[in-house]
C-alpha cells in the first residue's frame, strides 16, 4: 500500500508466551477461538492459554495457529521493516523485524509456521 | 675543506627516526573474569544495549536482536559461545558492535576497559591445551605487575565467521 508516496503495510500484532509478534495482516483470514485442529508453533514460546487462533489459508484449506492474545492491527511504513539478519539464524518462520518504537518485533510468516525446518515443531 | 666542513657535509639533515616497533591497537573489555582484547579495527562502536528481542530457535549464544539507529544487530554472548558461562543483560550492560566483512554483531561485555596498544613482541602464544577457547585466541599479553593484567587477544573476525557458520550448519 502506498500513502502519500510512502509504502505501508498492515500488520496484525499477537502474543505467544509473553512475547509479541507481528504477521502480515493479508495472510490472516480471521481471528477466532482456537479449535482442536489448531496447531502450536513451539519455537515462538510456551503458550499461556492458547485460546485464540490466527486463521489463515494454506494448501489444505485453512490452518489455525494458536496464540495467547491478539493486539490488533498496525499500519507501518515499509522502511521500518528489516530482513532477519542471516547471522541470527532464527527459526524459518521468523522472516524479519519491525523496528517499532519500543523494540524490534519479530515478523512471522504464517505459512512457514506450518512447514518449518524442524518438522516436529508444529503440533 | 676543513675537517669541520667535511664533518658537516656528512652530517644528517635531522635526527634519525627510531626503529619502528610493530604494534597494534586492541579494544579491551571484561568477559567474566578475563580481560579480553579484539583488534580495534574490528570494532565500530560501543553502546549501552537497548531492549533485546529474543528470536525463535536461535543458537544459545545469540541472545536476540536489538535495533541500533535503524540497523538490526544480533546480540552475541561470547561467554556462551566459548563455553565459559553466560552473560547477564542489565540496563547497564554495554555491547560493542564488531564487524567482520559485511557482517556485524553486538557483543556483550561485562565492562569496557578501553583501548590498549600492544607491541607484537609482547604477544605470547596461547597455552597449548584442550581448551576450545584456544581456537579463537591469537595470543596473550602477559600481566605486568599488579597494574596491568593479562590480556587475552582474540581472532575476532574469524570468531564471528565461525559463529555464523555454526549457526547456519546447526
Amino acid at each position: 500500500m502506498n500513502l502519500g508516496g510512502e509504502a505501508h503495510i498492515d500488520l496484525l500484532l499477537f502474543e505467544v508466551g509473553g512475547q509479541k509478534y507481528a504477521a502480515h495482516a493479508e495472510q490472516v483470514r480471521r481471528v477466532d477461538r482456537a479449535t482442536a485442529d489448531a496447531f502450536e508453533r513451539r519455537s515462538l514460546g510456551p503458550l499461556r492459554d492458547g485460546q485464540r487462533a490466527l486463521v489463515f489459508e494454506c494448501a489444505e484449506g485453512e490452518a489455525q495457529l494458536r496464540v495467547d492474545a491478539v493486539h490488533g492491527f498496525r499500519r507501518v511504513a515499509v522502511d521500518q521493516l528489516r530482513r532477519m539478519p542471516a547471522s541470527a539464524q532464527a527459526d524459518a518462520c521468523a522472516v524479519g523485524l519491525w523496528l517499532s518504537d519500543e523494540q524490534p518485533l519479530v515478523l512471522v510468516d504464517l505459512m512457514e509456521t506450518r512447514k518449518g525446518r524442524h518438522g516436529s515443531d508444529a503440533t | 675543506m676543513t675537517p669541520l666542513q667535511r664533518a658537516l657535509a656528512e652530517a644528517p639533515e635531522r635526527a634519525p627516526a627510531p626503529p619502528a616497533v610493530p604494534k597494534q591497537e586492541f579494544f579491551s573489555f571484561r568477559l567474566g573474569e578475563l580481560a579480553v582484547g579484539v583488534p580495534s579495527i574490528d570494532v565500530r562502536e560501543v553502546v549501552r544495549v537497548g531492549w533485546v528481542t529474543p528470536l525463535p530457535r536461535t543458537p544459545a549464544w545469540i541472545l536476540g536482536v536489538f535495533g541500533l539507529r535503524g540497523e538490526v544487530l544480533p546480540v552475541l554472548d561470547l561467554l556462551r559461545f566459548l563455553g565459559k558461562g553466560e552473560s547477564r543483560l542489565t540496563d547497564r550492560t554495554r555491547v560493542f558492535v564488531g564487524v567482520a566483512g559485511s557482517h556485524a554483531a553486538a557483543v556483550v561485555t561485562d565492562g569496557v576497559l578501553g583501548l590498549r596498544e600492544v607491541k607484537e613482541a609482547d604477544i605470547v602464544a596461547a597455552p597449548v591445551g584442550g581448551d576450545a577457547v584456544n581456537e579463537h585466541v591469537r595470543g596473550v599479553v602477559p600481566a605486568r605487575g599488579v597494574h596491568q593484567e593479562a590480556l587475552v587477544l582474540l581472532h575476532f573476525s574469524k570468531l564471528l565467521q565461525v559463529a555464523r557458520q555454526r549457526a547456519v550448519t546447526r
